[in-house]
């Protein structure tokens, strides 16, 4: 199959050494590339019950078959592992230019082993592969850490690195590329950290081939102008990801003072406009034309951001409404390498358990001087924070307040306002998370009902199917197009017949594959749940006032949505469905 | 008629890159193309990194052949008569002279209808007569 480079690069940090093997070709026919098939190597290569946080567990960096080529919007990179903050399979995508760097280099895949016995960095230079020395650079932040890399390797090369929360094993650091940009969830940079690996620095000067190169730049072309800078998408170009917040707000879906209200009243301080005052710039990753990086300059801080994510999370869900305070902590978080939603929530948490005198962490909503302390302490793991919000509550108590699944914190959407919201956080497969479906599009943003569990089952086994093999091509969330679009586009690169079934079919494959992982952890139904506040409290404030999501109805579109997924009443696939998807 | 980069619109994408590599090599490969356009972050923040063909002539000037030529407002280049010397790439200032196995790789300009700007989702990239060409 074209537009794959057809190789795999394998790292022993034990013994320092690395080696360069075919990629496995039957598996890409069935999972595409980056988040699909990284979870199938993720899958067959871990024996059960690994520690992550241990040399056995694996880290793959994977890129897809439309990586480095003119196709929109193509310039993401799959990073998969054994989650250490849920012990779920975890897969999470990166922008900037690292993906396209590591195929120009000759890769499709990097899969990095065992734990080297002190600090190292990755040297990749088209085939020249080397593990030098980090020890200088330990302790570093992100930054310093890119900025030391460029000027010693060459300023052109591209960098993934982790900062002090990484290092300290911190289940909610992230890995940082580009200083902005983020494989943020479940506690990657962790992983990263345990192998003591500080960065992987890449420089790929070959090319990408591709079936039909042809049609397939006239196509991207066309496609480019008329589909992705088109009104549906030029959102992410004219504002980013802020424009979400006065939406989110005006439908009640706000997460407000650790998910205690669905508005906030400082939400105009810090909405899309606000960010668009002190905007400087705007970037995009490679090959995207929507470029939805907003470069922000406030005087006091500098960051590419703040995301919706941030500004929801780390900013009205702390009761903070001064977006200078919220860009600090985004750079706090970036340099530090933490991942501002998992942070954000964490700090919301105990400046709940405090304000309701069961623990005190002096921090109290709105206090911007204990958040961003707060968010310093976690990385260098100075405060029982560092345990993120599920194991705080295990240790503390607030249980029905700790807003997580399975060990992942919420994302800036508050179920209680989008009820298949819910559904798509209890079922994700690395916990809660907005990325594997994202319904409140059709729900609070939509014209669908938000307060029903009428056809959510459905809704949401259908985007979820939709964003797996998305992120397997790797295309970016940003981008909505149909998966017809994505089959034409992966025809003419790979030269094999692709059409929108095959990939529904790919996508469910996926899922499936990934709840057989989690399954092969210990998981079940019992773990697709959801906090007790959203089932028992309901909100007070505008659009969700007095709304809730009962648990009787929840349950009900839990066991719907086994049912149409084919899984039996424990939320396992039957052996029937494994069969029909070929797993 | 030269390129011009109004770096207040380029997002750094690499379209252009992409798109030119495409249109003159047949492969998707940053490197080969004739022109390198780059958003970086540097000590002093966000950046743009630029190199185009400015049309200074060096090139040109310094061909033992004359394979690369100056008409109608364009660089022309015959790769029969060029000897692959490399004088050229040695020559220009912006670096965009493109070096292959016996030959060399010269923006010129697609004959009137550049494939990078034409690919420049938000307008960045312009060719025309504009005063000066290069950048601002
Ligand atoms: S005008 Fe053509 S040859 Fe010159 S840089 Fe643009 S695409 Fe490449
Ligand atoms: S295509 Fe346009 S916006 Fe993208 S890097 Fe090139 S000049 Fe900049």
């Amino acid at each position: 199959m074209k537009g794959y480079i057809g190789k795999v690069l394998r790292i022993d940090l034990n013994n320092l050494t690395s080696s360069v093997e075919s990629l496995n070709l039957l598996w890409a026919e069935k999972y595409i590339g980056g988040k699909g098939l990284a979870m199938k190597y993720i899958y067959e290569e871990l024996p059960p019950k690994v520690d992550p946080l241990s040399p056995k567990n694996k880290m793959i960096l994977m890129t897809g078959p439309l990586t480095g080529t003119a196709v929109p919007c193509s310039g993401k990179l799959t990073i998969a592992a054994k989650s250490p903050a849920t012990n779920t399979i975890l897969d999470c995508s990166i922008g900037g230019h690292i993906a396209g760097e590591i195929k120009y280099a000759g890769y499709d895949a990097i899969i990095i082993e065992g734990k080297a016995e002190k600090p190292v960095y990755l040297h990749i230079e088209n085939s020249k592969v080397e593990l030098k020395s980090a020890g200088n650079l330990w302790g570093k932040g992100t930054h310093e850490t890119e900025f030391f890399l460029k000027a010693t390797c060459g300023p052109e090369v591209k960098v993934l690195a982790i900062g002090p929360a990484g290092e300290n094993m911190v289940p909610m650091a992230c890995i940082t590329s580009e200083l902005y940009r983020q494989a943020g969830r479940g506690g990657i940079g962790a992983v990263m950290g345990s192998k003591n690996l500080k960065a992987i620095v890449v420089k790929g000067t070959n090319g990408v081939k591709v079936a039909d190169p042809k049609q397939l730049t006239a196509r991207a072309k066309e496609i480019m102008k008329k589909d992705t800078l088109s009104d549906d998408n030029l959102w992410a170009y004219t504002d980013g990801t802020p424009i979400i917040v006065e939406l989110s707000n005006s439908t009640g879906v706000l997460p407000t003072r650790n998910f205690q209200q669905g508005t906030f009243d400082g939400f105009d301080k810090i909405h899309a406009e606000a960010v668009k005052a002190v905007r400087k710039d705007k970037k995009g990753c490679l090959s995207c034309g929507l470029g939805c990086g907003n470069y922000v300059n406030t005087g006091q801080s500098v960051v590419e951001g703040p995301e919706y994510e941030t500004l929801s999370i780390g900013g009205s869900n702390c009761g903070i409404d001064d977006l200078e305070a919220i860009v600090e902590f985004n750079k706090l978080c970036d340099d530090l390498g933490l991942d501002t939603i998992s942070t954000g929530n964490t700090i919301a948490f105990a400046m709940e358990l405090t304000e309701k005198g069961i623990k005190d962490f002096n921090l109290k909503f709105g206090d911007v001087k204990g958040y961003l302390k707060a968010t310093k302490n976690i990385a260098n793991k100075e405060t029982e924070l560092a345990l993120g919000v599920k194991g705080l509550s295990e240790k503390y108590g607030g249980k029905e307040f700790a807003m997580q699944v399975k060990g992942l914190e919420f994302p800036g959407y508050e179920p209680r306002g989008s009820w298949g919201m819910g559904l798509a956080y209890a079922t994700s497969d690395r916990g809660a998370c907005h990325t594997r479906a994202w319904p409140i599009a059709d729900e609070a943003y939509g014209d669908m009902d938000p307060f029903t569990i009428e056809g959510k089952a459905e809704l949401v086994v259908g985007l979820q199917h939709y964003n797996a093999a998305k992120f397997s091509t790797i295309l970016c969330d940003f981008w909505a197009l149909s998966l017809e679009t994505v089959a034409e586009l992966l025809t003419l690169v790979t030269g094999k017949q692709y059409t929108e079934k095959d990939l529904k079919i790919i996508g469910e494959r996926i899922v499936n594959l990934a709840r057989m992982f989690n399954i092969r952890e210990g998981f079940d139904a019992k773990d697709d749940r959801l906090p007790q506040r959203i089932y028992k409290e309901a909100l007070k404030t505008g659009a969700t006032a007095e709304k809730l999501l009962p648990e009787e109805e929840f349950n009900k579109m839990l066991r719907e949505y086994y049912q149409i997924r084919g899984w039996d009443s424990e939320g396992k696939p039957t052996g029937e469905k494994l069969d029909e998807l070929a797993i | 008629m030269k390129l011009s980069l109004d770096i207040s619109r380029c997002i750094g994408c690499k379209l252009c890159q992409i798109a030119c590599s495409a249109e003159k090599e047949g492969v998707y490969q940053p490197t080969a193309a004739r022109l390198q356009i780059e958003k970086i972050y540097t000590m002093q923040g966000l950046e743009t990194k630029v190199a185009i063909c400015t049309q200074c002539l060096d090139c040109v000037e310094v061909c033992p052949t004359e394979a690369i030529k100056y008409e109608n407002g364009m660089l022309t280049y015959s790769e029969e008569e060029c000897t692959g010397c490399n004088e050229c790439a040695d020559a220009c200032p912006q670096g965009v002279i493109v070096v292959k196995a016996d030959t060399v790789g010269i923006c010129d300009s697609c004959g009137g209808s550049p494939e990078c700007v034409n690919w420049c989702p938000h307008g960045a990239l312009t060719f025309g007569c504009r005063e000066g060409g290069g950048v601002g």
